[in-house]
């Protein structure tokens, strides 16, 4: 199959360009596709390829950092398939140049609504894994805000609000994630639980991860002591220390958590506190990387994406000095990568979908009406999206075609 | 000079002087249209088109036909949501069995959800139908030949009413349509049994066919 430029210029009339025929190649995986596994290794030269995640690292740096469409995707496919993208490339070159002795850096990368943040943030993670970094991966701040069933009054400070099972469900995350360095990493002080149980100090992080798994009750006290742990011992220059937040605007956002009919405030849930303690640049040793969300946000805008807006001036002061990414939509080249993975994965089915009629349809949706666009990239956002990461007006297209 | 109605259609409001609209665009990007056509649409009036007709090169008519069947109290958006959703999840579930598949098997697995919802709902229409007509004061279930149009509103409806009562209640709909249409299309399930039973019951009661006078 001949791969030709779906895009035949920036004119308004797309030209019907005929089909050569000529004898599939073997496996023409060259221009949507990199044999290159190693995010060390990716530069401009592999942007808009698509590179294959190992199953052992989707399990393990994965369990629960990628967004639920793109798991649906894995499971459809039986791969996991990233797109190298320039936002990602950005980041990993700061970090490969980064001075370790110094504070640590923060990196935002904002945008649109499914332009890619967060799988950005999973590449860039992808990359301190395998260059043995311990990661620190919090899915979705949003979900420490909102929707918990049980919030119990803290055991070791009185104005406090505790979240038993997040806290316990993302400590079992964060030991798949780091089982190997659990053991090597020893507690600096002694804990005490409860009048029975404790912590002594110098004993493995793993102990300390164990006590917060089993114990559900002081799980949030026990996530606190290991990001203070975390904290002490990265500057240390043994490991250096990767924190992800994924919507970190909830942390200087709105709750809507109450107790006893009054809102709780964001400063007295455990979680929430000890996780700007960890966004503060007061340590050493590795990087803060960060990702905007509005989806998952609550009380602001549904239009708003920048820092400013999401953040509020309180979580902007708290960010700067910051490195802004952009995330924005697919490019052209990205685009035609990315039909050109769904093409090879059997997932465009409709024959309309396939390239003659193609051009065709692209004239037509690159100049919807605006009623119309609104529609189409709600219902995107809502249905089959065969393509994952991006909502513009190109992507109409993968959602309507079948 | 073109016949057209000498009464008005049952139901429409319409002028039978109007003429339907022409939504494919292929009709008006070839020019097949002959010139007395073209002359005629320069004078009389057209319809207007319902917010249904769809010009797109995805739209399907079956498709469109079973959204209305399946739309309760006119919300369409719903009705074309869970559609949509149907749709795609017939589609993953079909791909990702394509994929873990051995090579020869990978050519017998239908990935296309709208074949596969065709081919459902080919499975699902009944030949021949039944229906109750009186004599001598007794009613008697009378084998009948069925319209097309009866024969595939027949399989929707069996096909939804399926989803709506037999299943359990806490999975979706468009969950619940995937399953029914994945079984039906390989004629198992329980509206393919459905239908077996209908005709079933034609060929028990064919002693009766000649109660039917039409």
């Amino acid at each position: 199959m001949q791969v030709r430029s779906v895009h035949s210029g920036s004119g308004l009339q797309l030209q019907a360009v005929a089909m050569e025929t000529e004898p599939h190649p073997a496996k023409n995986l060259s221009v949507f596709r990199t044999t290159e596994a190693d995010p060390a290794r990716h530069s401009e030269q592999h942007a808009a390829q698509y590179y294959t995640l190992s199953p052992t690292h989707l399990r393990t740096v994965f369990p629960h950092g990628l967004p639920p469409r793109f798991q649906m995707q894995v499971k459809t496919f039986n791969e996991g398939c990233v797109m190298v993208r320039p936002p990602a490339l950005e980041i990993i070159s700061h970090l490969k140049k980064a001075d370790y002795s110094k504070p640590a850096l923060h990196y935002l990368l904002y945008g649109a609504t499914g332009c890619g943040k967060t799988m950005s943030l999973c590449h860039v993670l992808h990359y301190c894994s395998t260059q043995g970094w311990l990661v620190l991966h919090i899915p979705d701040a949003h979900l420490w805000v909102k929707n918990c069933k049980e919030l119990l009054p803290s055991s070791s400070r009185p104005s406090r609000f505790d979240q038993p099972v997040q806290a316990s469900q993302w400590l079992q995350n964060f030991k798949v994630t780091n089982d190997h360095f659990l053991s090597k990493i020893k507690t600096t002080r002694r804990y005490v639980w409860t009048k029975r149980e404790r912590t002594e100090e110098g004993r493995p992080l793993a102990e300390l991860v164990e006590q917060g798994v089993n114990r559900v009750k002081s799980s949030s006290d026990v996530v606190g002591a290991l990001l203070r742990e975390l904290r002490l011992q990265a500057g240390q220059g043994d490991f250096r220390l990767a924190v992800a937040v994924d919507g970190v605007n909830a942390a200087w956002g709105k709750t809507s958590l109450k107790k006893e009919d009054k809102s709780v405030l964001l400063e007295e849930l455990t979680l929430i506190h000890n996780m700007r303690k960890m966004l503060n640049n007061d340590w050493c040793g590795g990087a803060i990387i960060t990702a905007l969300s509005q989806t998952g946000s609550l009380y602001t805008s549904r239009l708003s994406y920048l820092p400013q807006e999401l953040l509020g001036q309180e979580g902007f002061d708290k960010m700067d000095p910051f490195v802004p990414v952009p995330v924005s939509n697919y490019t052209e080249k990205e685009f035609e990568s990315c039909y050109l993975y769904y093409m090879d994965r059997n997932w465009l089915q409709h024959p309309n979908s396939k390239c003659e009629c193609y051009t065709g349809f692209m004239s037509d949706l690159r100049y919807p009406s605006t009623a119309g666009n609104l529609f189409i990239i709600k219902s995107f956002k809502t249905v089959c999206g065969p393509s994952y990461c991006s909502n513009f007006t190109y992507n109409i297209i993968l959602f309507i075609m079948q | 000079m073109a016949l057209y109605r000498l009464s008005a259609v049952r139901w429409s409001r319409y002028n039978p002087y109007y003429m339907e609209p022409e939504p494919r665009r292929e009709v008006y990007v070839s020019e097949k249209e002959k010139d007395e056509e073209r002359e005629l649409k320069r004078v009389r009036p057209i319809k207007a088109a319902t917010s249904g007709t769809s010009s797109s090169l995805f739209s399907d008519s079956v498709i469109s036909k079973f959204i209305n069947v399946m739309m309760q109290d006119g919300r369409k958006v719903l009705a074309r949501e869970i559609m949509t959703q149907t749709l795609e999840t017939i589609k993953r579930k079909q791909v990702e069995k394509y994929h873990t598949a051995t090579e020869t098997k990978k050519l017998e697995i239908e990935c296309n959800p709208y074949n596969v919802f065709h081919q459902a709902l080919e499975n699902c229409k009944p030949v021949i139908g039944l229906t109750s007509i009186q004599r001598g004061g007794k009613y008697y279930q009378v084998p009948i030949p069925l319209t097309d149009n009866r024969r595939r509103f027949m399989a929707m409806k069996w096909l939804i009413t399926e989803c709506r009562d037999n299943k359990h209640r806490r999975t979706h709909m468009y969950e619940k349509l995937a399953q029914e249409l994945l079984a039906a299309s390989a004629n198992e399930g329980n509206v393919v049994k459905k239908k077996h039973d209908l005709h079933k019951m034609a060929e028990a009661n064919r002693a009766y066919a000649h109660y039917r006078w039409w």
